[in-house]
């Protein structure tokens, strides 16, 4: 009789409690966007109570775009007309908004559109075209556009960022001071730069080599290896781009298995053979960003949505201080330890490279088994570790997320060699 | 030994022993892994009271330290960061949480094994096993039992080849080899030929064969009907628990999971109950046999 009272008490409190458990963050999958584009309050107020992740997705002129909303960031609940009509053109994309209210929360619109983008960031402008702000370009077959937005009335348009609005503020001011041959004195070099490296860096690469030859033979007694003199940087900030820069000739691998550095890029700098000098202090611009995986919720590890940003950004582009000799994997580290963001690398002898495992509790193969960390500086995924990467003044590292082994942020050249 | 739990059913504690190690391995829920490690801690204290507790301070308490360390120099995800470690990275609370549980974990399961193997002899394996699988049953048995016999007759063969002066403890480097091999090649004779005679007797009186009984002491009683009652009761509860996510944690990226909700405290007084079934029967035993005692 004990028992039967005791299993009919359990039973009950089974059954009474089953649905009282604690909500946590959770993707709850897409949602179609109706006909008319409204979604009801009361949609809304389900997302924010069960404190879930949910995509809208609909089609307009057959491109497809999709809202990601966080329902932690909904505060008041109310009917939503969620419907963008896009008209997709050669190198812009034209937005109008159907909503005649703001949403009351940021979210994040991704427009996938239906042919590729070869730039690196896109800028978003409003009617009377002021650049309102930047969008990531991601995708690995289409290019899908993704921004994050308060401002959901009236019409935008979507370009691709070839001024490179953020680097050239950086440089222009910098730059002046400093430089002498590779200046970029105006927004557009910089980038032609990497378009066209055939004639100016390689000018740039003659000098350079014949500079590093002739010091490290009087120096060291050695054939240029990647070792790179300090000493007469120090002295002076005008030779400031001392790092051998790879004229094609490599064929084979060298020793840490990077396959031949393209021509015009920086080879690597072994970190044992890196000097640091502290009282040269430099700057670049250095962001740290994930919005694939908003392209990706589905694949996303579930205890992973707590550490995701709504908009994708884990650390905005910032002008960063470093200083003269430091990898790309030295400002990483000191950039986390500052901002207490979690970042966690392991030195990985093979590759001469500390390999960057997680940042922000975000790791490899959390979204997918192709997903990782990779870092490109100045528009280029360097082939090499980011330990070896030494930065120079006025560079822009940005750290992005894949989860298609680099296809998805433009940089699947990277890891396969370019086959 | 005064264990009453040792002389229910042999099903009984083999399903009492699988389901207790199979709600460890799954559960990673603190307060269930705390349950069942101070369960796991009472029965083995319970069953041999010093050597258990030698035990823990001489291995079990190393063990479980090594775990706590070794986790977080090893492991550095969560979002609350203490400190740096030399190599860069962050040592986080969450990490230091989770090592914590898996040498909880890894603690429980050792005590509930050191259990298993005072209750579970191998004639009550044998009895389960026997009808259903004869042969791996046979060689199971045989292969547990081959360490013990084999230490003992080595200690017999040594002493013989000692009193013929041909001993591994004297004599040069060359003649104690010598002596050694001779005793290595004494024992793996016997034991092979030990295997062989065991084989030929265990078919000589027809076992595995269609329709042959054995002889067993083991009844299942009304008791064991109850017993068996409650571990499915609860086998099944903290089954649906487990599905309800009634008993969800993870420890990274962020400690998160359901403690205080009521649901998972039935979860928490179903389960003191399941793990101390062993203990609770004891000292109802101790209590009755106390009284009859007293009245004599």
């Amino acid at each position: 009789m004990k028992y039967k009272i005791f299993s009919l008490f359990l039973t009950v409190s089974l059954i009474l409690c089953g649905c009282n458990l604690k909500k946590e963050k959770e993707y709850q999958g897409n949602i179609n966007i109706p006909e008319n584009g409204i979604v009801e309050k009361s949609v809304f107020s389900q997302i924010k109570e069960d404190n879930a992740v949910v995509t809208f997705s609909g089609e307009s002129n057959g491109c497809q775009y999709e809202w990601t909303i966080f329902g932690n960031d909904i505060e008041n609940p109310k009917d939503i007309n969620l419907a963008v009509e896009i008209i997709e053109e050669p190198e812009q994309v034209l937005l109008d908004f159907k909503s005649d209210d703001y949403f009351g929360f940021s979210s994040v619109l991704s427009i996938h559109i239906n042919s590729v983008w070869d730039c690196q960031n896109a800028v978003v402008y409003d009617s009377k075209n002021n650049a309102v702000c930047g969008a990531s370009v991601t995708g690995s077959e289409n290019t899908i556009l993704n921004y994050t937005t308060l401002q959901t009335t009236g019409t935008f348009c979507i370009m691709p960022d070839t001024t490179d609005d953020i680097k050239s503020s950086v440089i222009s001011t910098e730059e002046k001071e400093i430089t002498t041959e590779s200046t970029v004195s105006e927004p557009y070099t910089n980038q032609e730069n990497y378009l066209t490296p055939a004639g100016k860096v390689s000018d740039n690469t003659v000098s350079e080599k014949n500079n590093s030859i002739s010091e490290s033979s009087e120096n060291y007694g050695l054939i240029a290896d990647n070792i790179i003199s300090d000493e007469n940087n120090n002295s002076e900030l005008s030779d400031y781009d001392d790092r051998i820069i790879s004229d094609g000739s490599q064929t084979e691998q060298d020793k840490y298995l990077t396959d031949p550095v393209p021509e015009g890029k920086p080879m690597p700098v072994e970190p044992e053979n890196a000097e640091i000098h502290e009282q040269t202090q430099y700057t670049c611009t250095f962001s740290v960003e994930c919005s694939t995986i908003l392209n990706n919720l589905d694949e996303l590890n579930p205890e992973k949505f707590d550490v995701l940003p709504a908009d994708g950004i884990i650390f905005p582009a910032t002008e960063v201080v470093f200083y003269d000799g430091e990898s790309v994997y030295d400002v990483l580290q000191r950039i986390c330890k500052e901002n207490n963001i979690h970042m966690e690398a392991s030195w990985t002898p093979m590759y001469n490279s500390a390999y960057v495992e997680g940042i922000h509790n975000l790791y490899e193969f959390d979204c997918g088994n192709l997903s990782g960390w990779m870092y490109r500086v100045d528009g280029w995924y360097p082939n090499y570790g980011c330990s070896r990467y030494q930065l120079k003044d006025g560079e822009t590292v940005e750290w992005r997320y894949t989860c298609d082994l680099g296809n998805d942020v433009g940089g699947g050249y990277a890891v396969t060699g370019g086959e | 030994m005064r264990d009453t739990f040792s002389r229910c059913h042999p099903i009984i504690n083999f399903l009492f022993f699988g389901l207790v190690i199979a709600y460890l391995m799954f559960i990673m829920h603190p307060v269930m892994l705390i349950i069942s490690f101070l369960s796991a801690l009472s029965y083995a204290v319970y069953l041999d009271g010093r050597k258990t507790l030698i035990f823990c301070l001489k291995f079990l308490l190393p063990t479980m330290c090594t775990a706590i360390i070794v986790n977080p120099a090893f492991s550095h995800e969560g979002i609350t960061i203490l400190c740096y470690l030399p190599s860069g990275n962050p040592l986080t609370l969450e990490s230091i949480l989770y090592g914590i549980s898996a040498s909880l974990m890894l603690g429980a399961s050792l005590l509930w094994f050191r259990c298993y193997t005072i209750i579970m002899t191998s004639d009550k394996f044998v009895y389960i096993f026997g009808k259903i699988i004869p042969a791996v049953s046979l060689i199971l048995s045989m292969t547990l039992r081959f360490i013990p016999k084999f230490k003992a007759q080595f200690e017999i063969v040594r002493d013989a080849q000692y009193c013929i002066g041909k001993d591994i403890s004297d004599g040069s480097i060359f003649s104690r080899l010598k002596n050694a091999v001779r005793i290595f090649s004494i024992m793996i004779t016997w034991s092979l030929e030990n295997a062989i005679e065991t084989a030929d007797s265990m078919k000589s009186r027809g076992y595995g064969l269609k329709g042959r009984t054995a002889f067993s002491i083991y009844r299942f009683d009304s008791r064991d009907k109850k017993i068996l009652c409650c571990l499915i009761f609860c086998g099944i509860y903290l089954t649906c628990g487990i599905l309800a996510k009634g008993l969800k944690w993870h420890y990274y990226p962020s400690v998160r999971g359901v403690l205080s909700e009521p649901f998972t405290i039935s979860f928490y007084i179903v389960y003191i109950l399941f793990c101390n079934i062993p203990v609770f029967l004891n000292r109802k035993e101790d209590k009755i046999w106390r009284s009859l005692k007293s009245e004599i």
